[in-house]
């Protein structure tokens, strides 16, 4: 365990959170969306060549190659979008980090927040219930598919 | 929650049916010397793979999938018999998991 200093200022103390965009596995990923953007605007451009040598079939590939190549501009966009999000709202460390990735996909007023001081008001029976309800869910979902989190 | 996973398993057996239909039926004709039925179907396979495309993506983004899982999702409907192997892999493990533990979030339909 670290000293808790850095950890209450939550993003601010840590590193930036755009270094997670330079991890190995990150570095692997931007990578592999160059080479297969390229390699589908590749694609596309041999599809053109053989629509103008008289493939008319090919017209429909010479303009499918290069939406597909769209396609995964966005799709990688959003999804560096969403992980500075997840990341930016989860603070420091891993397992806030996983908390907050949690709390994406729980719905509104389901966050963890509750989750990780349910003994904090120990006095008050039916919210001590419900804590233990929510944190019983929030196991449930971590058992079930909590696996997942470890990959990003 | 529940429309994007009934959007995301309709275009997954649609283009699942349609590229079997292409590998199996298409592809052979086409060797045996009648390439219009690849052709069509190829060029039809084409067009719902994009849509295909879009719903995957929004699912997977629902389900917060991490990179891999969502990479094989998308490129499932490129591989035949690969849809619906993975569209039942993805109920498994995702959509069922999160469909039980969010349901409150979806107005109760019975």
């Amino acid at each position: 365990m670290e000293t808790p200093g850095p950890a209450v200022q939550g993003t601010q103390g840590a590193a930036p959170v755009w270094r997670f965009l330079i991890t190995p596995r990150w570095l692997g990923w931007h990578v592999l969306m160059v080479l297969s953007v390229w390699g589908m605007l590749w694609l596309g451009d041999w599809q053109l060549h053989r629509a103008l040598s008289g493939n008319g079939l090919s017209w429909a590939y010479t303009f499918e190659w290069p939406l597909f190549a769209g396609f995964a501009i966005v799709f990688w966009a959003k999804t560096i979008r969403d992980e500075f999000r997840i990341r930016r709202t989860g603070g420091a460390g891993p397992e806030s980090a996983e908390a907050a990735s949690a709390a994406q996909s729980l719905p509104a007023g389901l966050g963890t927040t509750q989750v990780q001081q349910p003994a904090d008001d120990a006095d008050d029976a039916e919210l001590a219930k419900y804590n233990a309800y929510l944190a019983r869910l929030n196991e449930e979902v971590k058992g079930t598919h909590g696996k997942r989190y470890g990959f990003r | 929650m529940h429309a994007a996973v009934l959007r995301y398993r309709v275009m997954a057996y649609i283009t699942g049916v349609v590229l079997i239909v292409l590998c199996f039926v298409g592809i052979p004709l086409q060797i045996a010397g009648h390439p219009a039925v690849a052709n069509d179907v190829g060029v039809l396979h084409g067009i719902l793979y994009i849509i295909y495309l879009v719903c995957a993506w929004i699912l997977s983004r629902k389900l917060a999938l991490t990179n891999g899982q969502t990479v094989i999702l998308l490129l499932a409907g490129t591989v035949p018999i690969m849809t619906f192997i993975v569209e039942r892999w993805a109920t498994r493990k995702f959509i069922n998991p999160a469909l039980a533990a969010a349901p409150a979030a979806e107005p109760v339909s019975r």
